[in-house]
């Protein structure tokens, strides 16, 4: 079997496609997929993301997901913007495709950073990412923290379309841990709720890793179920809001991702989310000082106006 | 498709060699792979080399892990496996009809249509694998594992469109060490079957090459009465990944 482990470029190498002469120059590593690794590129002073493959026929059907999706929703900024092959200098080809980069850190990085008051919102959004994938008729399987890019205010973004799955078919790629088949939660069809039985797993993996590492540990194969997750569910306070929307998803219950997402939007604003104690409360006579300065402010800017002493612009 | 999957931990020593059994069963158009499964600080070098040449000459790949990564690999395995056969047929269409040698030689603007046909085919194409478990002593420690990567491998073929089958054999036979028994005939649906491998201490012969004749007579005894076999030439190329 051929891999892409073998090939390794080092940053400043610059990389001509074979067939349209495209010039990229790699600045770094960014990440390794299932079917290849992903570099940052520079290509007319512009960055850009390259995943080169070591099988054509695997990237190549990677591709083909990119395309049909890219032809779905015209008015956004492509994706995928050019497909080439690379010689390298041991004569061996390699198939890469450029791709647009996207700025973020991947989900559990951006929640331990900037808090997990932003984990409703981001889930909403994953779930939105998920039900426009799903509506275009392809399911993304292989679901997992590392595949989720998280930009700013919470924007999200699915990277590594390895695992991306015609509806119907059989999952292409996909990562134990959050595969349902092995919680003896049902088939490997590519559905909705495959992808949905994978995000909830996410969400216990975010807040209660260890305890479902533990499970993976300790329970027999044929013991391990949906409801062993579910049991998880309850323990976090990021999660508690969401355990019914939770056990829900490990059960299969929701139609689409599209209701799933519609759910998990009503629980956000349905005033069972509490925000995360601070962790760094502001003093109470620290808080009255601002006040009072906001006050001195205020009335600053009145006399000001008044005096006409303000640029035109701003009055 | 016809593969015959290989799970063993040690050298073979009686009767033929696996290497030859091997060359036969690529010659009736059956892929053969192996996994080696090694637990942590167990060293099987003596085995890996004939692991290797097992695989290389039934057409096939072989993978030396431990227990824990054994389900991922059958699946990988498999996977790999069905979509290598498809494009060797595909190859072989595309000399005659674009004269590229392979996918890989097509432009890339070419490849999307021929991919989704090799895509459409590894899913929808019959497929029939034969597992053959090594069950010496020095295995039976391991059994749990190979017998929970039999049933996800089940799991992982139902999901296909095509008819998936398989059929598990182990060796040796606990009679006179020569052979090996079927343990589970052609099936799709192995939700009944409460244990599929025999937990008894078995002989210490190893005779993988024997074995490995008797599962590929079993292949050919499926075939007789039926007429798909011209259909199934097609599938099986000469080229070795």
């Amino acid at each position: 079997m051929k891999t892409s482990s073998e090939l390794r470029l080092a940053p400043g190498t610059v990389i001509t496609g074979k067939w349209n002469r495209g010039r990229y120059r790699v600045e770094r590593l960014l990440g390794e997929g299932a079917n290849g690794k992903v570099y940052l590129v520079e290509h007319s002073r512009r960055l850009y993301a390259m995943k080169v493959g070591g099988d054509a026929v695997d990237l190549q059907s990677e591709i083909n997901v990119l395309r049909s999706l890219a032809s779905r929703r015209r008015r956004t900024e492509p994706f995928l913007l050019a497909v080439d092959d690379y010689v390298h200098r041991d004569g061996k080809e390699y198939p890469f495709y450029i791709m647009r980069y996207v700025r973020g850190s991947v989900l559990h990085e951006y929640l331990q950073r900037e808090g997990a008051d932003w984990f409703p919102l981001v889930g909403y959004n994953l779930l939105g990412k998920l039900a426009e994938l799903h509506e275009a008729g392809f399911v993304f399987g292989d679901l997992k923290r590392e595949n989720v890019l998280v930009g700013s205010y919470g924007r999200v973004e699915l990277v590594d379309y390895g695992g991306a799955t015609a509806i119907g078919k059989s999952v292409r790629q996909f990562t134990e841990l959050y595969d349902r088949g092995y919680w003896n939660a049902g088939s490997r069809t590519a559905e909705g709720t495959y992808d949905l039985f994978s995000f909830a797993v996410l969400c216990l993996h975010l807040f209660e890793g260890r305890r479902l590492l533990q499970l993976t540990k300790t329970l027999l194969p044929q013991n391990r179920s949906p409801a062993d997750l579910i049991r998880l569910t309850t323990g976090h306070p990021a999660l508690k809001p969401f355990a019914g929307w939770l056990a829900r998803a490990l059960g299969g219950e929701f139609a689409s991702a599209r209701e799933g997402a519609a759910a998990w939007q009503r629980i956000m604003y349905g005033g069972g989310v509490k925000p995360a104690r601070r962790r760094r409360s502001t003093a109470g006579w620290a808080a009255g000082l601002f006040a009072c300065t906001m006050i001195a402010l205020a009335a600053a800017i009145v006399w000001m106006i008044s005096e006409g002493m303000l640029p035109t612009g701003l009055s | 498709m016809r593969q015959l999957l290989l799970i063993t931990d040690g050298c073979s020593n009686v009767g033929m060699s696996p290497v030859v059994a091997a060359a036969h069963a690529k010659a009736e158009g059956i892929t053969v792979n192996v996994i080696g499964v090694v637990e942590r600080g167990e060293s099987i070098s003596s085995a890996e080399v004939e692991i290797e040449e097992i695989a290389r000459a039934g057409g096939g790949m072989s993978r030396l892990v431990n227990t824990h990564q054994l389900s991922q690999t059958v699946q990988m395995m498999t996977r790999k496996t069905v979509v290598t056969t498809i494009q060797q047929a595909v190859n072989k269409e595309l000399r005659q009809v674009f004269g590229a040698e392979s996918v890989e030689a097509l432009p890339p603007d070419r490849r999307g249509e021929v991919v989704r046909v090799i895509d459409e085919l590894g899913e929808s194409s019959p497929l029939k694998i034969a597992l053959l478990i090594d069950t010496s002593a020095s295995m039976r420690p391991k059994l749990a594992a190979v017998e929970e990567a039999i049933r996800d491998l089940v799991l992982s073929l139902q999901s296909r469109s095509g008819r998936s089958e398989i059929a598990v054999f182990h060796f040796p036979d606990s009679e006179n060490g020569e052979g090996c028994v079927c343990d589970l005939d052609w099936t799709d649906n192995i939700a009944g079957v409460k244990r599929i491998l025999p937990r008894l201490a078995m002989r210490g012969t190893t005779p993988t090459g024997p074995a490995m004749m008797q599962v590929i007579d079993f292949f050919r005894q499926g075939d007789y009465g039926r007429t798909i076999r011209g259909e199934m030439d097609g599938m099986t190329g000469e080229d070795v990944v």
